[in-house]
């Protein structure tokens, strides 16, 4: 799952394929040109006016008032200064947003289709990149890119005037400017790999701080919620010292262009002012470039200073493109025979766990209208191979297939998984439920579903009490958080009753709840077997396989070495790993 | 408004300068205290002044070697016109090429300090925050959803450390430049004087107070909105496999990016005036320097200054306003820092005036290795006694007054006593053992341990005596050791073992890759429901007493070994999990499996509770 970071290369300031894959940021940049050359145009002119009404002041005594046209043109070009920065910063804030919604909502939904593992190695990461990691665009879009673009119109525009208007002050600005660039690279050096490592370390720290913090009740419980705070520092201390390691550098990029800029310009001035003195220049001139001089730095200052938010925002953005290139397991193209007539089966699937297989060698098929139990050990692979059953995951051994009833053999992994999931009602260990009221929630699982057949499946699941005490239209909050796991577990088995669907996977159904309501759950099963339906069922609990058709047993292995050899390709088990059919 | 109220942090800081005197940063019982969120959240920031003191100095002194390089090359090159000898010009050339190398090197400076001083509050600020959270009650903390608490701890704690760096320093920084451009064009020209003052008071303060304004506005929409996405988005990623099954991951995901069209409308709105803001200094800048030109022009055609002085004033107000330049942006700052104060003082439960007692010590830098340690936090040892009796009268508990779940209990455990606890979903069953355990106020009646009233005991006494290791306990992502340390600092890796083995977890650690040195959670080992379920008794197992309270401990667990584990705890001649002296409340809903004899209280719907004895 690891790709090789593409961090270790020298990024561009710019990311090619944020700009081609995001439109927001394209347009963002060819705006920021074209404002740039406004403003170019802008600095220049002002330069010329101050210098010419200067000139006409010292030399030949003239009053600004008499020179209306000048002044004119003067307030007009600062004007329109003012109005270019207006709407550059107006649009630049606009292009972040989209930039940020736009990519924001494609991690996600991007890692939402990874499918269950995915989670297994970065959880706490992909949230902070989806909420608060990507944010770091919006200072590289806004401060950064402009900067940038003027960076590249506004300095060599005024340097060009500069050379028409007095070339040896050109050639001291000329000689000075390619320092900047073989600073930036030296200082670059520096600053290479260490944002990434900033990033990874805040990553870090951060789940550890957030992971103390979600031990809050836990620690309270213990008596123990004094002393983490400790914690909590000492992993903010690191997080400062990691950051201020980085920021020396950053903010020494940002010196060296203040220290060049303000250097040309010194000895521009130190210059002009001796020619001056000798009588080798006119004023005019002299003003002008005395006023340009330090325009041609001002940009690449103000891009050295937003250095390390251009830093974070790429960052940000290789990320971001990392989670976006993770392969997605492929979708089938064929459609899923009715799950009504086929069986659902897995051969001789593996999956690599952290401490070996789970499953291993897992053979056993769930036919139609039947109940199946997979029971077995903690951690030997029961949720996987469910999770393997739907084409969720893609074992790295074996393949889970279906047979259609006139014995057509398909592997999941070839079905469109649409038209399969479309027949499935799963309830998690976790269920999760759509937002709404009880009614809502219920109608949702079958929308042609009427008044009577909604209380019917309410009480035949225990919702009744509940509904006697919340109200059928109490609202449960987003994915029902507003009432207990056991009785969002309930919520979940009613809609499991109440929809269509004619294979019903349910992951452990009697986890939260007590004895009484168990019955109620091995009532459940017993109807839906009745209504011809399909149910394979996560047990732990002996009455659970108790009233099974059929109990696979899953076994996990314990296989330190991840050499696929473990397992050779073409071993045919001598022994059947996992069914014992009654 | 920043640039008027350059006292107020400073002033506050000024408190902490002592660091004996760093007690109570978020909520000060001082008289003065001033009620305003985002004054607490600046003490919780605990800046020393004198760090301030050399942020704003090192910032004022860069704008003003930027300053100093225009005015004195705009009156080197004017004065040089003149032709005057050579060596009249040498102090100029001097500080021009002086100040061209100041600059560069006072603005790293600058930036370090600033960043400095930021970052080390950030970390004030989130300890503190930690601490207050961590006083307040169960309720209040399970009541703000993780992706809330992410967004306080993570963005509004950053949003202070720019309110130090965007803010407080530039807001300071600009007062100490007004008084720096009024001193240099006061001796020049009295028009041009009045010129820029009214510029820069132009661009410094009504531009900054409409920006802020109207961010404000926006930032509390965003407040909602922003959180909202965030929300969408960690259900969507902790629930992926469930909605796409279900058919409905198409539609969290539109909901998420409704939440974000909303909250781009939000943000959108708070981007005009930030940019009206930032055009607005380029706008002033056309009164300066048309002003001060004509003031150039009085001066020069009156006779009443040199050349050199003219020069100044026709060049330097294009260098008069970086100072002012930052201003919005401050302002625009100081509006989201004070909604990120507001919520952070939500979070922290400022409101209600809940005790935060938080103490901070800075010593505690270098000690944190890779995992994080919950197990090394006791402030205090308190002896913990090895039996204990605890008895209720006349209890009631539940959540609200209007529904109590459990009424009218009386109860008396002697040391060693073991007991069942059923009853159906929802009846009460935790909230009667959160209640027993002081971690939630009983309705009515008394919780008593050896005669003595809970309420009126330290909590950290009562959780000497009483642990409630509830059903939904955290895994902390750091290693197995550190998640049995959890419970008893001074843990042997014997001791360790040993507990592990008796819940059945020995082959489990075998195959670990690290043994008790393997990190577990998102970030290391994943672990099965029932292996997390097996952890969290091996804790209580390790806790050993006085009193235990489990809810569930064998949920999740396969019906034989389920049943042994319950056995085991529940009978008290069976030593092997806890000792005969400890007293065991185990709420379960495996009936069967309770040893006979055993005493089974049964709470029922309504409140109601019977005895009996297991058959």
């Amino acid at each position: 799952m690891t790709t090789p970071p593409a961090s270790r290369r020298r990024r561009a300031p710019l990311d090619p394929r944020l700009l081609r894959e995001v439109s927001a940021a394209r347009r963002h940049v060819l705006r920021t040109v074209a404002l740039g050359l406004v403003q170019s145009g802008a600095v220049i002119v002002t330069a010329l006016a101050i210098a010419g009404i200067g000139a006409a002041l010292l030399v030949q005594g003239q009053s600004p008032l008499s020179l209306p046209q000048l002044l004119a043109v003067l307030v007009a070009a600062l004007g329109v200064r003012a109005l270019a920065v207006l709407w550059e910063q107006r649009t630049a804030h606009r292009a972040a947003t989209d930039a940020i919604a736009e990519l924001r909502g494609r991690i996600v939904r991007h890692a939402a289709h990874l499918g269950p593992r995915r989670s297994a190695g970065r959880g706490a990461d992909l949230t902070s990149l989806a909420t608060t990691g990507i944010e770091n665009l919006r200072p590289y879009l806004v401060g950064y890119v402009p900067q940038l673009m003027l960076s590249l119109t506004v300095t060599p525009l005024c340097l060009l005037t500069i050379g028409i208007l007095d070339p040896l002050s050109a050639v001291i600005a000329v000689v000075t400017l390619p320092l900047v660039p073989i600073f930036m690279i030296l200082v670059g050096k520096l600053t290479v790999g260490r944002s990434e490592r900033l990033i990874a370390d805040m990553r870090t720290l951060w789940s550890q701080t957030l992971d103390l913090i979600d031990g809050l009740p836990t620690l309270r419980a213990l008596g123990r919620e004094k002393g983490p705070e400790k914690t909590v520092r000492a992993l903010g201390e690191r997080h400062h010292a990691s950051s201020m390691g980085s920021l020396k550098y950053a903010f020494l990029s940002s010196m060296v262009l203040e220290l060049l800029g303000t250097l040309c310009v010194a000895l521009i001035a130190v210059n002009i002012g001796m020619r001056l003195v000798y009588g080798q220049m006119d004023l005019a001139p002299a003003l002008a470039v005395l006023v340009l001089a330090p325009e041609v730095y001002q940009p690449l200052r103000n891009v050295g200073s937003q250095y390390h938010s251009s830093t974070d925002g790429l960052a940000a953005v290789t990320a971001t493109f990392e989670v976006l290139d993770e392969p997605v397991p492929a979708d089938g193209d064929l459609p899923a025979p009715d799950l009504a007539t086929s069986t659902l089966a897995l051969r001789e699937v593996s999956v690599r766990s952290r401490e070996g297989w789970a499953p291993h060698r897992a053979s056993f098929t769930v036919p139609p209208g039947e109940v199946t139990a997979l029971t077995g050990p903690s951690g030997s692979g029961k949720t996987t191979a469910v999770h393997l059953l739907l084409g969720l995951l893609d074992p790295q051994h074996g393949q889970a297939e279906i047979i259609a009833a006139d014995g057509t053999v398909t592997p999941v992994a070839q079905l469109e998984r649409r038209s399969l999931w479309e027949q499935v009602s799963l309830l998690p260990q976790r269920p999760v439920l759509p937002p709404g009221t009880i009614r809502e929630v219920l109608h949702d699982a079958r929308p042609d579903a009427t008044e009577e057949q909604l209380q019917e499946a309410a009480r035949a699941a225990g919702l009744d009490t509940v509904i006697a005490e919340r109200g059928g239209d109490a609202d449960l909050g987003r994915a029902g958080q507003g009432i207990s796991l056991g009785q969002r577990q309930r919520l979940s088995l009613a809609r499991a009753l109440l929809s269509p669907a004619p294979l019903v996977i349910l992951d452990e159904p009697t986890a939260h709840l007590d004895g009484a309501t168990e019955q109620i759950v091995l009532d459940l099963i017993r109807r839906l077997r009745k209504e011809g339906r399909t149910v394979l069922v996560i047990a732990h609990r002996s009455r659970l396989v108790e009233i099974a058709d059929q109990v696979v047993a899953v076994e996990a292995v314990l296989d330190p070495d991840p050499a696929p050899t473990a397992l050779p390709a073409g071993a045919t088990s001598e022994r059947p790993a996992a069914e014992v059919t009654r | 408004m920043t640039a008027t109220d350059p006292a107020s942090p400073g002033a506050a800081s000024a408190r902490h300068d002592d660091p004996l005197n760093r007690t109570d940063p978020l909520n000060r019982t001082d008289p003065l205290r001033r009620t305003d969120p985002l004054r607490r959240a600046e003490r919780a920031l605990e800046i020393p002044v004198g760090r301030l003191v050399a942020a704003v100095g090192s910032a004022a002194a860069t704008l003003a070697a930027a300053f100093a390089l225009a005015a004195m090359s705009a009156y080197l090159v004017t004065r040089a016109w003149t032709m005057p000898p050579v060596l009249d010009l040498s102090v100029a050339v001097v500080m021009v090429r002086g100040l061209g190398v100041a600059r560069g090197v006072f603005r790293w400076i600058d930036r370090m300090i600033t960043h400095d001083v930021a970052l080390r509050g950030v970390v004030s600020l989130r300890t503190n925050l930690f601490t207050a959270l961590a006083s307040r009650g169960d309720d209040a903390l399970l009541r703000l959803r993780r992706g809330d608490l992410l967004a306080r701890i993570g963005d509004d704690a950053q949003e202070l450390a720019q309110h130090v760096i965007k803010a407080i320093v530039p807001a300071l920084v600009s007062v100490v430049m007004l008084v720096v451009v009024i001193a240099t064009f006061a001796p020049l020209s009295g028009i041009a004087t009045a010129v820029m003052v009214a510029a820069l008071l132009l661009a410094s303060v009504l531009a900054p107070l409409a920006a802020h304004r109207a961010a404000r506005i926006s930032e509390d929409a965003v407040v909602t909105s922003r959180s909202q996405v965030t929300a969408w988005a960690l259900e969507i990623l902790d629930d992926a496999t469930g909605l796409r099954i279900d058919g409905r991951l198409e539609g969290a995901l539109e909901a998420m990016r409704t939440e974000q069209a909303a909250h781009d409308a939000a943000i959108d709105r708070a981007a005009l005036p930030s940019a009206i803001a930032s055009a607005a200094v380029p706008l002033t800048m056309i009164l300066a320097v048309t002003g001060s030109l004509l003031g150039a022009g009085a001066v020069w055609l009156d006779g009443g200054a040199s050349a050199g002085q003219v020069g100044i004033l026709l060049l330097l107000p294009l260098s008069s306003f970086e100072a002012a330049t930052a201003l919005p942006a401050a302002a625009t700052q100081y509006a989201r820092s004070q909604a990120a104060a507001r919520r952070l003082d939500e979070a922290a439960g400022n409101h209600s005036g809940a005790g935060t007692g938080a103490t901070t010590n800075t010593e505690s830098g270098s000690g944190a290795g890779t995992a994080s340690s919950p197990g090394d936090s006791s402030p205090v040892a308190i002896e913990r006694p090895t039996s204990a009796v605890l008895s209720a009268r006349g209890l009631a508990a539940g959540w609200s007054p209007q529904a109590p779940r459990v009424a009218g209990l009386d109860l008396d455990l002697a040391p060693g006593s073991r007991i069942a606890v059923v009853g159906a979903s929802g009846t009460g069953k935790s909230t009667l053992l959160a209640t027993l355990a002081g971690l939630l106020e009983p309705l009515g009646g008394t919780v008593r341990l050896d005669g003595e009233d809970i309420a009126g005991m330290d909590p950290a006494a009562v959780r000497a005596r009483v642990t409630f290791f509830a059903e939904d306990a955290h895994v902390f992502a750091t290693t197995l050791r550190e998640n049995l340390r959890v419970v008893r600092g001074d843990l042997t890796d014997q001791e360790a073992l040993a507990a592990l083995a008796a819940v059945g977890l020995e082959d489990w650690v075998r195959g670990l890759p690290a043994g008790l040195d393997t990190m577990l959670g998102p970030d290391g080992t994943t672990i099965s429901g029932g292996e997390r379920r097996r952890l969290l008794l091996a804790r209580a197992v390790l806790r050993d007493g006085p009193v235990l309270l489990l809810d569930e401990p064998t949920e999740h667990l396969d019906t034989e070994r389920g049943d042994a584990l319950l056995r085991s705890l529940l009978d008290p001649r069976d030593t092997s999990l806890l000792p005969a002296s400890t007293t065991a409340v185990v709420v379960t809903h495996r009936q069967e499996a309770i040893p006979s004899g055993t005493a089974v209280l049964h709470i029922h719907d309504g409140a109601a509770t019977t005895w009996t004895e297991a058959p």
